[in-house]
């Protein structure tokens, strides 16, 4: 085909230009000037500057890049990534002489641009034809598996429902999922091993489903249960309970890189705790989980039953928009596709254990994924709007419905905000059109930090005036509307404090000024270009325009830049304020503090401060419509081009939405031309028919509750992760799972129910187990785990006896504008505490807190000297060891031996062992402050390794 | 004897951290834990053993310190056409006008070597014949936060681990009573903690933050290195957690995930005792407090921070990073109004990095110690919208590097005529990255650690190693 085309150009170009030496219709059949041409100017560049990267042996030695080889015939012509690299005749046309020129967002070589001789030389030669003597041949590019082979792959396969294992011990198992486990210990001649005790299994399960210790007496109730349903009972009384989508919760959270903050610039995600409080509903509620795949990707295009339904799925697609993105990335079409991307990392990795992003330059070199299905699913994404772009590009928030009784209150205070804003302009546009009030302001008398033209920095001439009479300071300037694009005035202040300004601009209006001033204030967050016409008096006091409020830092830059570009009038300027802003968001002072007699005069101004007042309080008052972090439908629905090299501007063929073509089974949902496709793709996601999704949930709920999957790369099914340590299990969990209706709670209650759960993780040095089975891939024994940071954290409140149980809710205050810095001392449940990225609490920092930029299916688990010195010295567990002992000492208990006990007991579940009894007394009697003394024994126990783990 | 968990099981399940060195009595044991930051062989010789950055937050403008363009001068005020990296992404137009705005510093040539300064940094060009410059870079991110992260993390948006967890990973540390990796005064801002972060390395490889840009300088140091208990009071507490250790162990013996517990507090104690006389300043005299600018107002800051990280240099710390900058979102050197603020920032720390140089140096720590100097982009040599101030220049600017290998007394390719974008021998930020890495024996391609199912390494599928730039 390229061939072809290649071919009708030669004869076009052959046939037009005459004059020209003739192109050759066979490229194997150069003249021998044409040789010499390439074997003098040509040849010698290439090698020289092309080859370290593009030629055999770069590919050889993996060093080939952009799939490109100039050093062959038909390398040049078949081209690489970005196409055929030559047009032959043409050189304008030919991808080779525009990277030369640097043209092209590739440039070539990347050391710096050819000299123009040498470019003119290559050109020349593109046109004669490109007579390329050589020959050599193409080198295979290295793909992925194809889709029959993948299809072949474990987790690419439908999901089976195995029969059950037939085994010998036959009264071991008490349920299926045993006789799986127990045959393939059979099977390498090993036995499970015995049931944990009651006391370790109570601490096991309680946190496992609550991640919270039992309380002694908690303990001591399941162990005198004499009911053969007593470990039944439990499980169901800890699964019902509210703190079970606490722990769980936590969990998914980890997947959706659930985030209350951006790292750039440390903006706050002001509504994410919706999201977060909807997981934890979820679970508790046990929302199928199907159905919570569709309301994460789709909630806001799904019917609902009810404004609350609604409101609920609207919240849930706040997972779509998490990510730690780079909101000022300048590049917006780069920034779009960006954070498509990322949505679709998490996507992927969360629901399917995919590394789909992989494919987004090239194909996936792994697995069966070409980037063709890169595209397909990058088309659907693209069509959710995420971000209102801007210098900085804001996520999006959308309001939420409300029920009927609140949606009419709500409503008709938006109308009586609107009547009275209607009513603000009105007496705005009469108070603008009489004078200010005082025609000469001195700078003093105005409130906030006032910047007057004679302290600004000009450039250009920037003429001085009085004329019109009413200006703040010496006068106004203005451009004597001559010089446009050469004139620019700064307004630069000293700010004293980081916070909300609002910023004013004071001009000169009249009729022979220009009407579109492009005025820019830098701040925080960003620069905003207004454009003012200045033709019209200006609305407040007939002296300022507000441009709005901005956010400064004191040693950020702040300043408002007035250019004449593109202007036509003059430019005038006679003052910036900026005005501090209270936390509500009302200016501390009014614009200005003129002698309450002269205020007075003015009867429009007068009333308007009046409305201007009466609307901050009922805005105040609200009632509010609470919104949510979501995204939008496109406005034009349309299917994404590739992106060779993932480059935005290297942009290929149109690729239609789908899914991924190697787990595509059954019915297909068929992508609707004027709909985004997220709908479809949630439901080819929470689909029986596709392999991963139900293997994947399952694997990482076996994970949660025994430390390791049954495949251990939980977020990776690909070729390149692990393989399931036993396939018929994990199918028969799938299985069973999507038969019981995507119920996490019955899969739950299924896996701590069995005998494999039970068991002991003490081990005899000698079992078998240990040497056939060292790593414990088959379940022969439990895992001892370590806490999680959330973990640790509640227990210590739970024996200090400070935990605060409340639930749900924004944790932090609604004002904070920035995370920085932010200092977390609420005494919640860890799930609660406010997940900013760039002030995470440093217990989880060092204890191995889920990174909230990434998709985290496995937690690390290190031991490291900063958690060592964190126990040792952090304020934190300092006092609430002081707390836990002020708390042991006012209960009624015998002696230090039962106070002991109990201490014990609180932090690590057991009693005391003679020699743990003998260093605490012997601890005791050296301290005089038995407070003191108790305070250091909790200290250490917390810090003791007991603590952090679950047996 | 029951045991929870074998040795094996538990080197295979976790990545433990420090601690594990000091497992008593493992260390000879062919099955303990190998420690993740003990001292690696690099993949070839190596010319350099550490890295100091000292890191100009915000850009500094080139063309008014060490690229020397009379065009400039000559063109000052005139309207001309450039490429603008913000005006190019913002609208994809390859050209823009602008007006040429000359240097506010006098430019003249310094040391043997002949090269052209500007008045800017006046201690620094004493040192030129010792430095290597590099005229050509280039980097990716218009903005801060982007160029920021691309600068430290090798990507402008993905989450990747900062270069001297890199470093840490590829050469592990000299000193295990230090963190290898140490930032100090890090901005808040801009990524904050992800550019010393370790992303998906293993912990041990993160960077450990010495206070924070704009505090005060007494609270640099390692965070709860010292507490609010009595040093009796801590002591007692110390005993009774090895007690109660030892009882914990009797309950299973053998235990490695326990005993690497315990060993934990072992080095924390170590470092407690140890890193507080590594980071006292006290500790010098006066002719070095002097040399650095300490006790004068406006070097005291800075000149304590280059201090530090010689001491910390000294000690075997493998990366250290020093910011001026803030966490504000412009931060520092960020003069888009307002150029000649450049001077206070330029008063601030150019004695102190002309006193490290010389401290190094006469300490013979110069020979493998790379000292890299630079921003995360450059600034034009215009002015910005025709104010008083200068943008973003990602398109070429200079670095300079001294030490360690790097060729002393060497300028590094170019910009055009009037130091918008980087011509000959252009080096990218992927180069620079490869080229330290190479200097410090690792090879940037092998340099990879797997995850997600793919290799990925510092320099993503890019980098060249620059040899130019070598003695």
């Amino acid at each position: 085909m390229s061939d072809r085309h290649g071919l009708s150009i030669l004869c076009l170009v052959s046939l037009l230009v005459p004059g020209l030496e003739p192109a050759p219709l066979q490229a194997a059949e150069p003249t021998t000037a044409q040789v010499d041409f390439f074997e003098k100017k040509i040849r010698p560049i290439l090698v020289e500057q092309c080859y370290r990267c593009h030629s055999e042996a770069a590919a050889r030695n993996k060093k080939l890049k952009g799939g490109l080889l100039l050093d062959a015939r038909e390398g040049l012509k078949a081209g690489g990534d970005s196409g055929p690299a030559l047009v032959p005749g043409n050189p304008e046309a030919s991808l080779l002489i525009k990277t030369l020129r640097y043209e092209n967002d590739v440039k070539m070589p990347p050391k710096g641009k050819l000299p123009d001789a040498v470019i003119a030389d290559f050109a020349a030669w593109v046109k004669m034809g490109a007579p390329d003597p050589r020959g050599g041949t193409v080198v295979k590019k290295q793909v992925g598996l194809s889709f029959a082979e993948g299809r072949q792959f474990w987790s690419y396969r439908p999901v089976s429902n195995p029969t059950i294992p037939a085994v010998a011990a036959r009264d071991w198992p008490v349920n299926d999922l045993d006789r799986f486990i127990l045959a393939a210990l059979e099977a390498k001649r090993l036995q499970p091993s015995a049931d944990a005790d009651r006391p370790t299994l109570a601490r096991r399960l309680y946190y496992d489903l609550l991640g919270m210790p039992p309380t002694p007496a908690e303990v001591d109730a399941f162990v005198q249960d004499r009911d053969p349903a007593a470990y039944e009972k439990l499980v169901d009384r800890l699964l019902a309970s509210p703190a079970f989508g606490e722990r769980w919760g936590r969990h998914w959270l980890d997947i959706a890189r659930f985030a209350e903050s951006v790292t750039l610039r440390g903006f706050i995600f002001q509504e994410s705790w919706r999201y977060r409080d909807y997981v934890i509903d979820c679970f508790n509620r046990d929302v199928p989980f199907d159905r919570f795949v569709k309301e994460q990707l789709a909630g806001d295009l799904l019917p609902a039953a009810t404004p609350e339904e609604r409101q609920r799925q609207i919240v849930a697609t706040a997972f779509l928009v998490m990510g730690n993105t780079n909101l000022e990335e300048q590049d917006k079409k780069q920034l779009r596709m960006d954070v498509v991307d990322e949505m679709l990392d998490v996507i992927s990795k969360g629901f399917l254990a995919q590394t789909v992003t992989c494919a987004r330059c090239h194909d996936h070199k792994f697995d069966p994924i070409p980037t063709r299905d890169y595209y397909a699913l990058a088309g659907i994404l693209r069509n959710a709007r995420a971000m209102e772009h801007a210098n900085v590009s804001r996520w999006i928030e959308v309001p939420l419905p409300l029920d009927p009784v609140r949606e009419a209150e709500v409503k008709k205070h938006e109308a009586k905000v609107a009547a009275l804003q209607a009513k603000i302009k009105a007496a705005r546009s009469l108070a603008g059109k009489g004078k200010p009030t005082q025609r000469v302001l001195a700078v003093k008398d105005l409130p906030g930090i006032v910047v007057d033209d004679a302290q600004a920095k000009k450039v250009g001439e920037w003429m001085n005036s009085v004329f019109s009479g009413s200006y703040i300071g010496t006068g106004y300037a203005h451009d004597k509307n001559e010089g446009k694009g050469q004139k620019t005035i700064t307004f630069q202040p000293e700010l004293t404090a980081t916070g909300r300004y609002e910023v004013r601009l004071a001009y000169s209006p009249g009729g022979n000024r220009a009407n579109a001033v492009p005025v820019t204030v830098f701040s925080a967050e960003g620069e905003k270009t207004i454009q003012v016409d200045m033709t019209t008096p200006p609305p407040l006091d007939g002296r300022f325009l507000s441009l709005g409020e901005f956010r400064f830092e004191r040693t950020g830059q702040s300043f408002v830049l007035i250019s004449n570009e593109g202007t036509r009038g003059h430019v005038t300027a006679d003052a910036v304020v900026f005005l501090p802003v209270e936390r509500e968001g009302r200016p501390q002072t009014p614009a200005s503090k003129p002698k309450p007699s002269s205020a007075a005069k003015k009867q429009p101004e007068g009333e308007l401060k009046a409305l201007e007042e009466e609307l901050k309080r009922l805005q105040k008052a609200g009632p509010h419509r609470p919104v949510a972090m979501s995204v939008l439908e496109e406005k034009t629905i349309e299917d994404a081009r590739i992106h060779i090299r993932g480059l935005v501007g290297n942009q290929g063929e149109v690729v239609p939405r789908g899914f991924l073509q190697v787990a595509c089974y059954g019915t297909i949902p068929h992508v609707p031309p004027n709909q985004s496709g997220r709908k479809e793709l949630a439901e080819w996601i929470a689909s029986r028919d596709n392999p991963l999704t139900a293997r994947v949930i399952v694997n990482r709920t076996w994970h949660w509750l025994f430390g390791d999957g049954l495949v251990r790369t939980v977020d990776n099914f690909g070729t390149t992760g692990e393989r399931p340590s036993n396939p018929e299990l994990l199918d028969h969990l799938a299985t069973r799972f999507m038969q019981d209706g995507w119920s996490m709670k019955k899969l739950i209650r299924a896996i701590v129910l069995s005998r494999t759960y039970r068991q002991s993780s003490m081990v005899a040095s000698r079992s078998p187990l240990l040497r056939v089975d060292p790593e414990n891939r088959l379940f022969g024994r439990t895992n001892r785990r370590r806490l999680e940071a959330e973990c640790l954290r509640d227990t210590i409140l739970c024996v200090s006896g400070k935990l605060n149980l409340e639930r749900g809710g924004r944790s932090y205050p609604a004002t904070l504008t920035a995370d920085y810095g932010y200092r977390h001392t609420d005494l919640r449940r860890s799930v609660y505490l406010p997940v900013f990225r760039n002030a995470l609490p440093e217990l989880f920092e060092v204890f191995d807190f889920a990174d909230p930029s990434m998709v985290v299916g496995r937690r690390n688990s290190s031991t490291v000297a900063p958690q060592a010195l964190y126990l040792l010295n952090n304020s934190f567990p300092i006092e609430q060891a002081r707390f836990a002992a002020e708390r042991l000492l006012g209960e009624k208990l015998l002696d230090d031996q039962t106070r002991l006990t109990r201490a014990y007991r609180l932090c690590l579940g057991r009693t005391p062992t003679a020699g743990e009894q003998a260093v605490a007394e012997r601890f005791l009697k050296r301290n005089r402050d038995p407070k003191e003394a108790w305070a250091a024994l909790f200290q250490m126990l917390f810090a003791s390794a007991d603590f952090r783990h679950v047996n | 004897m029951l045991s929870p968990i074998t040795r094996r099981e538990w080197l295979l399940r976790t990545s433990c951290g420090f601690g594990a060195l000091a497992l008593s009595g493992l260390a000879a044991s062919a099955a303990s834990p190998p420690n993740p930051l003990a001292p690696r062989k690099p993949h070839h010789p190596a010319r350099a053993k550490r890295v100091i950055f000292l890191f100009m937050q915000g850009g500094v403008s080139h063309v008014d310190s060490f690229d020397y363009k009379p065009r400039l001068a000559k063109d000052d005020g005139k309207m001309l056409s450039f490429e603008d990296a913000r005006v190019l992404a913002n609208s994809g137009m390859r050209a823009s006008t602008h007006r040429v705005m000359k240097p506010l510093w006098k430019f003249a040539q310094h040391g043997k070597c002949g090269r052209w300064a500007s008045d800017l940094f006046p201690e620094i060009n004493k040192h030129v014949d010792d430095l290597c410059f590099i005229h050509s870079l280039h980097t990716e991110g218009v903005a801060h936060g982007p160029a920021t992260l691309f600068l430290h993390c090798g990507s402008t948006t993905f989450i990747r681990p900062s270069m001297g967890s890199w470093v840490l990973y590829g050469l592990g540390t000299e000193n295990q009573n230090l963190p290898g990796f140490v930032s100090i005064a890090p901005s808040a801002g801009n990524g904050g903690p992800r550019n010393y972060g370790n992303a998906f390395l293993p912990a041990v490889y993160q960077g450990t933050a010495l206070g924070k840009a704009g505090g005060p300088v007494s609270e640099a140091t390692i965070r709860n290195l010292t507490g609010p208990l009595s040093a009796a009071s801590q002591q007692a507490r110390i005993e009774l957690l090895r007690e109660i250790h030892a009882e914990q162990l009797k309950r299973s013996p053998g235990d490695a995930e326990l005993e690497a517990v315990a060993s934990s507090y072992e080095l924390a104690w170590r470092m407690q005792n140890n890193a507080p006389d590594v980071l006292d300043l006290a500790r010098e005299n006066k002719e070095t407090l002097a040399l650095y600018g300490i006790n004068e107002k406006r070097t005291d800051a800075f000149g304590r921070q280059c201090l530090m990280a010689r001491r910390l240099c000294e000690a075997g710390v493998r990366f250290i990073q020093v910011t001026y900058g803030d966490s504000s979102a412009n931060p520092a050197w960020d003069q888009h109004s307002n150029l000649p603020k450049h001077g206070d920032h330029a008063l601030a720390v150019d004695r102190p990095i002309a006193g490290l140089l010389t401290d190094l140096k006469r300490r013979g720590l110069l020979e493998d110690t790379i000292v890299w100097w630079g921003g995360e982009f450059g600034r034009t040599p215009y002015a910005e919208k025709n104010g008083t101030g200068r943008d973003h220049n990602p398109g070429g600017f200079t670095v300079w590097l001294a030490g360690g290998g790097f060729k002393p007394g060497y300028a590094h390719g170019a910009t055009d005529d009037f130091g918008a974008l980087a011509v000959t021998d252009k080096v990218h930020m992927h180069d620079l990255h490869a080229s330290i890495l190479a200097l410090l024996g690792l090879d940037h391609e092998k340099l990879t650690f797997r995850y997600s199912g793919r290799d990925f390494r510092l320099t993503d599928v890019h980098g060249r190693v620059v040899k130019q730039l070598f003695a």
